[in-house]
């Protein structure tokens, strides 16, 4: 297994499918955590971010063939595979969510944080809290650049290469998204007060 | 730097992304001067602090150990599949590329093989002497024919024709006699009608088989036989699509 360290994830994978299972084990431990993190920020639920892991590596068991190291890394495929079980999970969880308030424990989705003032007067903790809801407020498509720009650190044209996409569609839905949550943590009385500023804002994040 | 500008930077700015360094002096001159802006730079930039934090709080989070053995065991349980490799499918489509190319020689050369008893009798058929036809032209457009009569053999079963017709006159030298080796008849080319011009001819037409009085001949020019002088000679008159004959041609 510390031999394994070395190989890279291209090596790893091929490894994997010539049914090597130390390659297997090597490259779960060495990505599990972004993409278990990546499902857990997009979704707020361990429970989905857990299946979700799990769902990512049985495919790349089953279908990892169709991995093509020239149009990325190992890591930003799989990313892109689990963006694609989250968006499904969310889909479903969205169907068959009871009209009530289903507040789980392990469920982050998702209130309002314009009841708090993060930004200037609340502890660390609470301002992560904050952040954390607002980031799950946001709609997927800047949820997910969110996610991955600010949260993973993946770079742009890694991103782009995860979500299909331009890498100025990255840039501008990353710009719109930031808007968004400033404009979900900025505090409710402050919107009130200044209404001429909302206005300002809503123009210049457009 | 105005405010519209600095807008579509202040991200960059607060995320401490990598931009021009004229930029962002500019951007951070324009930060100090503006206090919207300063106030909105500060926003991002509390904003980027808490994203970093949520970051770093994440970080540690790990997906739970029991997936790592339900895969493991997944892995084990798994059918043995060999990835099918880039030289193997090749090999398959080489394979299926020389079966194709063989089956159409094979199918080229049935067919040629099928087709050779028809072929030769027809071969043997052009070889045999051709009808002799002799053309004299003489002044005044006279026309002597001499045919040599086919063998009943040599001839093919009349087909089916289309009225519509390009006059044969236009592709052929005037005045020269017409062997139609398809019905044996030998007939003249079409001689216009003194009031139509040449031209006209191409418009085509519709042809109708007459017969007119051998004496007929004579009014376009052509040598009349006294003996046969009240026997009649078959012709052919081309009529436009407007009805009015264009052309008359002699048939023998």
């Amino acid at each position: 297994m510390k031999l394994k360290s070395d190989v890279n994830d291209n090596d790893l994978l091929r490894l994997m499918l010539a049914g090597d299972e130390d390659a297997l084990s090597a490259l779960y431990r060495r990505r599990q955590g972004s993409v278990y993190r990546f499902a857990l920020q997009m979704s707020g639920s361990r429970s989905i971010a857990e299946d979700v892991t799990q769902e990512v590596f049985l495919f790349l068991m089953r279908e990892g063939h169709v991995f093509d190291d020239s149009k990325g890394t190992v890591g930003a495929f799989l990313l892109g595979v689990a963006r694609v079980h989250v968006r499904r999970r969310l889909r479903a969880e969205h169907r068959l969510a009871p009209l009530g308030d289903d507040s789980d424990d392990d469920d982050l989705f998702m209130q309002s944080a314009t009841d708090v003032c993060p930004l200037e007067d609340l502890t660390r903790a609470e301002t992560i809290e904050s952040v954390r809801k607002a980031v799950l407020s946001l709609p997927p498509k800047y949820r997910e650049v969110v996610v991955l720009c600010e949260l993973q650190d993946v770079s742009y044209g890694e991103t782009a290469e995860i979500l299909g996409c331009a890498i100025g569609t990255v840039r501008s839905r990353l710009h719109r998204g930031r808007a968004l949550l400033l404009a979900k943590l900025r505090p409710a009385e402050e919107v009130e007060e200044t209404g001429a500023a909302t206005v300002k804002s809503a123009r210049c994040f457009a | 730097m105005n405010c519209q500008r600095f807008e579509t930077v202040v991200s960059e700015l607060a995320r401490g992304q990598m931009m021009a360094a004229e930029q962002r002096t500019e951007a951070l001159a324009h930060s100090d001067a503006c206090d919207d802006c300063a106030a909105r730079l500060g926003d991002e930039q509390m904003l980027t602090l808490g994203l970093q934090s949520l970051a770093s709080e994440m970080e540690s989070l790990e997906a739970p150990r029991e997936i790592e053995g339900k895969l493991l065991e997944a892995f084990r349980a798994r059918e043995v599949v060999v990835p099918i490799t880039k030289r193997q499918s090749n090999t398959r489509y080489w394979f299926a590329a020389i079966a194709a190319m063989l089956l159409i020689a094979i199918s080229v050369v049935v067919f040629r093989w099928s087709n050779r008893p028809a072929d030769e009798p027809r071969q043997a058929k052009q070889e045999q002497p051709q009808p002799k036809l002799e053309v004299t032209n003489k002044s005044n457009e006279q026309l002597v024919q001499t045919v040599e009569k086919p063998s009943a053999d040599y001839l093919l079963p009349q087909r089916w024709k289309p009225k519509r017709i390009r006059p044969v006159s236009l592709r052929r030298p005037n005045n020269a006699a017409v062997a139609n080796h398809v019905t044996k008849e030998i007939a003249t080319d079409f001689i216009p009608l003194s009031y139509m011009s040449p031209a006209s001819l191409q418009e085509g037409g519709q042809i109708i088989r007459v017969q007119v009085p051998r004496s007929a001949l004579a009014n376009f020019g052509l040598l009349v036989n006294m003996d046969r002088y009240n026997e009649k000679v078959k012709a052919d008159v081309l009529y436009g699509v407007d009805g009015m004959a264009r052309a008359i041609r002699f048939v023998q």
